[in-house]
């Protein structure tokens, strides 16, 4: 191949190019965007447009209603996607057993956001106006914060297993006014937020006799929101922070900062970020000998973690949210027909996010996003029939009676702010694993949230 | 800890993009071509030691002398296939090929590798360095206790040979000179009777070997994913950059100064700004640019 006529490239050119190559680089890392399950695109939404809140059976109901379900095919949070996606699954051949909401079919189509924002933004819009996605049950507190207004202006209901942000505490839900959407916020979420796991866990360290603190978490939204909850209870109740540091994700070594932080005085130090970072931050640890007592966020209760970081991890602890949902048996059964998905802290909220939207379709008796919005809050507060799946939920409201679904990560008694409240597990790290050690009780830790506040 | 404890830090981060930033640069002076799928040869070397670590029997010298050689294979494999027939159009349709190609082997890599990431079974040791004086001055102490692992070590270590190892291609023999000949002038290369796709073949051989090696290195101290290279892309590019594009000694050069400087600059920038780090690399890059455009090493190192 003659090369003579390839022209050199000069500095100014090579900067240039380098610029906007990097950015289209850049933009080019965000995966694969397709969706792993894709349902026929279905005619689910918008069928009727009634604001009916009573038990309508659904004249004109559809034949397919499609869930929409942006997750983290890849990213940094793709291990915790398989159990999620399994109680997804599992929800929806239940569901669908029981005779489908409204007696149509239920789809689901999954579409992958690697936790990017920009790509949550496209998959949200793709699900709606592309797979007629009548709610969606996912997206992480890392797309919704920054989305927040546009996934306002979407107008249709997303009832999400991931978000734990602080953001959510008073953002979401129906304002405990059902039938009056005007001051609704779009967002409802089926864990327990990190105001009250970490709330848990800061009420367990100093239990523990842990009065000073030191912290090193990345610099995302998430890992900042688990801290600042973290941080509230903690200082609240008389702890204090002697050193906290903040590092980018996905470094070679986190030498420099465990340095930093570790010339400071603390009892313990919290470390929230995610898996494959930490392993790398607490391998740095270990290898450097600094000691003292680590405490971990929620989702670095990972068998990896111990295997990569070896023994000096033992006797670390993580507060996740607990698994103390009413139903979390029948859940269970279910789920492990469906798969063989470890179950994580996010995988009992995942099936709750689609039973009590698939219940508030069937009270509603249609599938318009409004009409969803307005009874998600009636089928899981108040005073009706208590049900542990959608096949007793329909059963009761075909025959009037008004209904509250009981969920399996917790009650799913949704708050004002579209949040719930439930019991934080203490976990900690042995040779074989994270156990199960205590539980602090839903309502311990409620009395340290102020009513109105989340 | 002090400054000391901090140098030593940074080297080793140096060292990691060094190695890396040596091939990227190499492609850049020789082909002529900005290569941003390099980051993903990087990913491809790491999953080939992985690979090999735990096939074959033997130490991980072993893996990693394997991630070197199938580096080297499968970075003229994709030259072959994806660089060299385009090699007259120029170099943007090749930084554009190079950017598509970076994504397709990226995402090829996450399904055939998986979503989880893997880890090498190493052990590692620590040397500490205890009752050395802490020699303060103002609020620093230059020296104090501090620590070597057996894993930095490794990796300095790797470093130099690949130093020395480069330095000697370049200046002792034959391949070398005509690399640096081409990298002047093809057209006069040629001229000269430098087989000058050979000489190409050769860079991109050169340059898989070193992403091999930087792969394991990088994946030995963090995990096997497909983003394993690509999340030090920037770094690389910033380093090659930096240093002055086209010139291994600038790479060198620019990658231990990005390394001090995000050591230094977490070390002692305000609690509220220590995951800014990366950001005050890339200001002293802008102001290394605006003072001497060509790069830290750029002229002096064409001149040798």
């Amino acid at each position: 191949m003659p090369s003579d006529i390839t022209e050199r490239v000069d500095r100014r050119a090579f900067l240039t190019l380098a610029g906007s190559g990097g950015i289209a680089g850049l933009s080019g890392c965000i995966g694969f965007g397709g969706d792993e399950e894709s349902g026929d695109g279905g005619d689910g939404s918008g069928s009727d447009g009634s604001d009916s809140d009573g038990g309508d059976s659904g004249d004109d109901a559809p034949d397919t209603i499609v869930f929409g379900q942006p997750g983290a095919l890849s990213g940094s949070f793709d291990f915790l996607q398989p159990g999620v996606s399994q109680a997804a699954d599992a929800a929806v051949r239940h569901i669908n057993e029981a005779g489908g909401p409204l007696g149509a079919e239920l789809e689901l189509v999954r579409r992958d956001t690697a936790v990017d924002p920009q790509e949550a933004r496209t998959v949200a819009t793709q699900l709606v106006e592309n797979d007629n996605a009548a709610a969606i049950v996912g997206l992480f507190s890392s797309e919704i914060n920054p989305l927040w207004d546009y996934l306002q202006d979407l107008r249709t209901p997303i009832v999400t297993p991931w978000p734990g942000s602080t953001f959510l505490d008073t953002r979401g839900g129906d304002k405990g006014t059902p039938s009056d959407v005007s001051d609704d916020e779009w967002v409802w979420r089926t864990v327990v937020g990190d105001t009250v796991h970490t709330g848990g866990s800061a009420v367990y360290a100093l239990e523990e006799g842990f009065e000073t603190l030191g912290i090193i978490n990345g610099n995302t939204e998430g890992e900042r929101s688990y801290v600042d909850g973290f941080l509230s209870v903690y200082e609240q109740n008389g702890g204090t922070v002697a050193e906290r540091v903040e590092v980018e994700l996905g470094s070679s070594s986190y030498q420099s900062a465990l340095s930093r932080l570790f010339d400071a005085d603390f009892d313990a130090f919290l470390v929230s970020m995610p898996q494959e970072s930490a392993i790398t931050a607490l391998s740095d640890w270990s290898d450097g000998g600094y000691g003292r007592q680590p405490i971990l966020s929620d989702t670095l209760a990972q068998q990896a973690v111990i295997d990569q970081v070896g023994s000096d991890l033992h006797g670390a602890w993580v507060a996740s949210p607990g698994r103390s949902g009413p139903s979390y048996d029948t859940f269970e059964d279910i789920y492990n027909e469906e798969g063989d998905a470890e179950i994580n802290g996010w995988t009992p909220p995942s099936w709750d996010s689609v039973q009590v939207t698939a219940l508030a379709i069937e009270r509603a008796g249609s599938t318009n996003p409004e009409a969803i919005q307005k009874n998600l809050g009636p089928v899981s507060r108040g005073e009706g029939t208590t049900v542990s799946t959608f096949a007793e939920g329909k059963e009761a409201l075909a025959n009037g009676e008004e209904i509250t679904y009981r969920g399996a990560a917790t009650p799913t008694d949704f708050t004002e702010h579209g949040n719930v409240f439930g019991s934080v597990t203490i976990s900690t790290a042995e040779s074989g694993g994270f156990v199960e050690t205590t539980e602090v009780a839903a309502e311990d830790v409620r009395e340290y949230v102020a009513e109105g506040e989340y | 800890m002090g400054l000391l404890q901090e140098i030593i830090f940074g080297l080793v981060t140096g060292s990691y993009i060094a190695i890396a930033a040596i091939g990227f640069t190499l492609i850049y002076g020789i082909v002529n071509m900005i290569n941003f799928a390099y980051g993903e040869y990087i990913s491809i070397g790491a999953f080939i030691g992985f690979l090999a670590a735990n096939t074959l029997p033997g130490p991980l010298p072993v893996a990693v002398v394997v991630a070197m050689i199938g580096g080297g294979i499968v970075s003229i494999i994709l030259a072959r296939g994806f660089f060299t027939p385009i090699n007259h159009t120029g170099p943007v349709p090749m930084l554009l090929t190079s950017i598509g190609l970076g994504i397709v082997l990226r995402n090829g890599l996450r399904l055939v590798g998986g979503r989880s990431a893997r880890y090498f079974e190493t052990e590692t040791s620590t040397f500490q360095f205890d009752a050395i004086p802490d020699l303060p001055v103002g609020p620093v102490d230059l020296l104090g206790d501090f620590f070597v692992t057996s894993e930095q070590l490794v990796v300095v270590g790797s470093a130099v040979a690949v130093f020395a190892s480069i330095h000697l291609l370049l200046t002792r023999t034959d391949v070398g000179i005509a690399m640096r000949a081409m990298g002047d002038d093809e057209s006069l290369a040629r001229v000269r009777g430098i087989d000058t796709q050979l000489i190409r073949d050769s860079v991109w051989v050169l340059a898989g070997v070193l992403a091999g090696l930087a792969g394991v290195l990088m994946a030995v101290q963090t995990n096997v994913s497909a983003d394993t290279g690509f999340s030090h892309i920037l770094q690389i590019l910033s380093a090659a950059i930096l240093g002055g594009a086209g010139s291994p000694y600038g790479a060198i050069l620019g990658a231990y100064v990005i390394g001090l400087v995000l050591a230094v600059s977490t070390a002692f920038l305000p609690s509220s700004m220590t995951g800014l780090s990366s950001a005050v690399a890339f200001v002293i890059l802008i102001a290394v640019l605006l003072v001497k455009p060509s790069g830290i090493a750029g002229t002096e190192v064409r001149e040798a």
